[in-house]
């Protein structure tokens, strides 16, 4: 990231006006993004009783985590009251292989598109950019199709091999144009060294990718853990994802609408998102400049 | 180590013909270097001889046994890249093991073969760093260290040299001379540079277009190039070409050429018999800087080797060791080489003295040597 510059010949009134104006700007945009994300932690952290009584955009008055625990536990997803907690293990056991399984092939396409260049490669990697364009409910009845002669219909394994697929366009290209900077004499010198396709791989080339890797672990994971149409289309019942989940939740009501619960169920639902964010959002952006500025 | 020949190797991508029918053959020990303008393929018949790609046709064998079909790893032989190629993750002393441990050489005799290339490239300190904290210098021996761990019988060195300043570029061209010289290796290295070419090499191969146009030794190549890109090529700064005549003067041959007043006549000492078709003829009169100079003493003996005449001079461009005189001659500008205290001012007419024992004459539409 560059540092930020002073522009020390030019600061008079003008500038200070400016400056203030545009902290304004942002400040309100701040506020635009993040009062929705105040309302619904706020809502999440009141009683029922509170809601009724109180204003949307009142704090709490008694801060009180039975909202968290009635989603995570007892929350109805249809008939079922035993809260959204398999269902976000679902979403475990879908995105981490999926995103695993998706970033690994995404790298040795990119290696071998770039490195050990074939007749028709540049096709091969036209046809998987085109993928990337494809929107999901084009393949949604093929797809079913496919999963039902594969015997994955309805399952969390069906779910993987859908995001798998779909992944690989996009990390494909991340690892292509990662790698494309990456210059050829590196490989052509572990060939001379007696080095194969894998072993250059595993011994040289994934070591220097931890940029890249980053970026296709967090772009997958997002796009997976965020998914509701495929999660909705090709798995049901006790294998639905979170995000299937959470509509169920909301948007099933029997008797009273509890707000607290749904806020509380859709924060735990974004929250896993968020952290991937937190942790590693800064490589994020370094990985997706780096390759471009090496060219 | 061992000897390497090319026979009749071509390399073609489709239609186009980058390397036509090359005939190199060099023994055990020897320097070759080839060299070339950008594009010459210099570099495409590198990675034929390392097997990095494939040739079209033609043999190349290292000692008795063909390699066309053997994979680079097992043609024994080692490479230094011009961009060094080190492997950015790991350490100095993982650089240059990991063709051995691919290879599958014990830790023992890895840990010994380390210590001593490291002792001999004096880069024993720096074993422990990654690539990235090391300058192009050290980077530079540490792609060496790994050529030479594996102690192949042919080194290939594909522009080495060329991302070093100007400093360290010289003193890395004395080292890799140095280090031939103390291990007698046979070595094949790509440059552009022709004084890289001249410094280095037992024998220089020069390529133009994917033809080889001269192989020969550097001294041979200098004072006799095969034709006029050769000529132009090697050496700085290049040989002067001026167009002449060649003619019969009193039963000498001399070069004669045009000028507005009088033509300057040059006779030729020791003229071959292969001139002798020439006579009446326009030629290529080649001459080098060094060849021409200021008034040499013993030049006004008849039977000199050094034959003078006066010529304005238009620039000087001092480099403190000469001073190089431009003047202009039959249309062209050329360059004499002056000692400095000799030097002229611009504008003066001089008296200069060409040195007839090294000069060159090349057929004007075929640009062979005569």
């Amino acid at each position: 990231m560059a540092d930020i510059q002073h522009y020390s010949h030019d600061t008079g009134w003008k500038n200070t006006i400016l400056r203030g104006l545009l902290y304004l700007v942002l400040t309100l945009f701040a506020i635009y993004y993040l009062f929705p994300l105040f309302v619904m932690i706020s809502t999440s952290l009141k009683s029922l009783s509170e809601i009724r009584e109180g204003s949307l955009i009142s704090l709490p008055r008694v801060i009180t985590f039975d909202a968290w625990t009635y989603a995570w536990n007892e929350a109805c997803v249809g008939v079922e009251c035993s809260g959204i907690k398999i269902y976000f293990w679902n979403s475990v056991k879908m995105a981490v292989p999926a995103v695993l399984i998706s970033t690994f092939l995404g790298a040795i396409n990119g290696y071998a598109l770039t490195k050990w260049r074939f007749k028709g490669a540049n096709i091969v990697f036209a046809l998987l950019l085109f993928g990337c364009f494809i929107p999901f409910q084009v393949v949604l009845l093929p797809m079913s199709m496919v999963l039902g002669k594969l015997g994955l219909a309805s399952s969390t394994s069906g779910l993987v091999l859908v995001h798998v697929v779909y992944g690989l366009c996009f990390t494909t290209l991340f690892f292509r144009n990662y790698y494309v900077s990456i210059p050829d004499e590196l490989v052509k010198a572990a060939t001379i060294d007696g080095a194969g396709f894998f072993t250059i791989f595993w011994r040289i080339i994934l070591p220097i990718s931890t940029p890249i890797i980053v970026v296709s672990v967090i772009w997958q994971f997002t796009q997976i853990w965020n998914d509701f149409l495929f999660g909705a289309s090709f798995a049901s019942g006790d294998n639905a994802p979170m995000t299937v989940a959470l509509n169920n939740i909301v948007n099933t009501t029997t008797g009273v609408k509890q707000y607290n619960v749904d806020m509380a169920t859709a924060l735990l639902t974004g929250l896993p998102t968020l952290l991937v964010y937190v942790l590693a959002g800064k490589y994020f952006v370094r990985g997706l400049t780096a390759g471009s500025v090496k060219g | 180590m061992a000897s390497l020949t090319l026979d009749k190797v071509r390399k073609a991508y489709g239609p186009v013909e980058v390397l036509k029918e090359i005939n190199i053959a060099i023994e055990d020990g020897e320097f070759l270097v080839l060299v070339g303008p950008s594009g010459c393929g210099k570099s495409t018949l590198l990675n034929l001889i390392a097997g990095l790609e494939g040739s079209s046709g033609g043999e190349i064998r290292i000692g008795d046994r063909v390699i066309n079909d053997v994979h680079p790893k097992d043609r024994n032989i080692a490479m230094v890249f011009q961009s060094y190629a080190l492997y950015p993750n790991m350490t100095v002393r993982k650089n240059i093991t990991f063709g051995l441990e691919i290879r599958g050489v014990s830790n023992e005799d890895r840990d010994k073969a380390v210590a001593d290339v490291a002792k001999l490239l004096q880069i024993e300190p720096l074993l422990d760093r990654k690539p990235s904290q090391l300058s192009g210098g050290q980077r530079q021996r540490v792609a060496m260290g790994r050529a030479l761990v594996r102690d192949p019988d042919i080194f290939l060195f594909d522009e080495p040299l060329s991302n070093l300043d100007a400093k360290l570029r010289v003193d890395m061209r004395t080292e890799i001379k140095k280090l031939h010289q103390r291990l007698g290796s046979t070595i094949v290295y790509v440059t552009h540079d022709q004084i890289e070419a001249m410094t280095l090499a037992s024998r220089i191969a020069v390529m133009k277009d994917g033809i080889l146009q001269q192989f020969d030794t550097p001294q041979n190549i200098y004072e006799r190039p095969n034709n006029i890109f050769v000529a132009g090529f090697i050496g700085s700064p290049s040989m002067n070409f001026i167009n002449a005549t060649l003619i019969n003067d009193n039963g000498r041959l001399a070069v004669s050429i045009k000028r507005d007043n009088d033509p300057i006549v040059l006779p030729l000492k020791d003229a071959p018999e292969s001139y002798q078709a020439y006579i009446g003829k326009d030629v290529v009169f080649g001459i080098r800087p060094e060849g021409l100079t200021h008034k040499r003493t013993g030049s006004d003996a008849p039977d000199s080797q050094y034959v003078n005449f006066d010529c304005k001079v238009e620039v000087i461009e001092p480099t403190g060791a000469d001073t190089m005189t431009v003047v202009e001659i039959g249309g062209k500008e050329i360059v004499a080489r002056v000692r400095p205290d000799r030097a002229p001012h611009p504008g003066e007419v001089m008296t200069f003295s060409a040195d007839m024992s090294q000069i060159s004459l090349f057929d004007p539409a075929t640009e062979l040597r005569i």
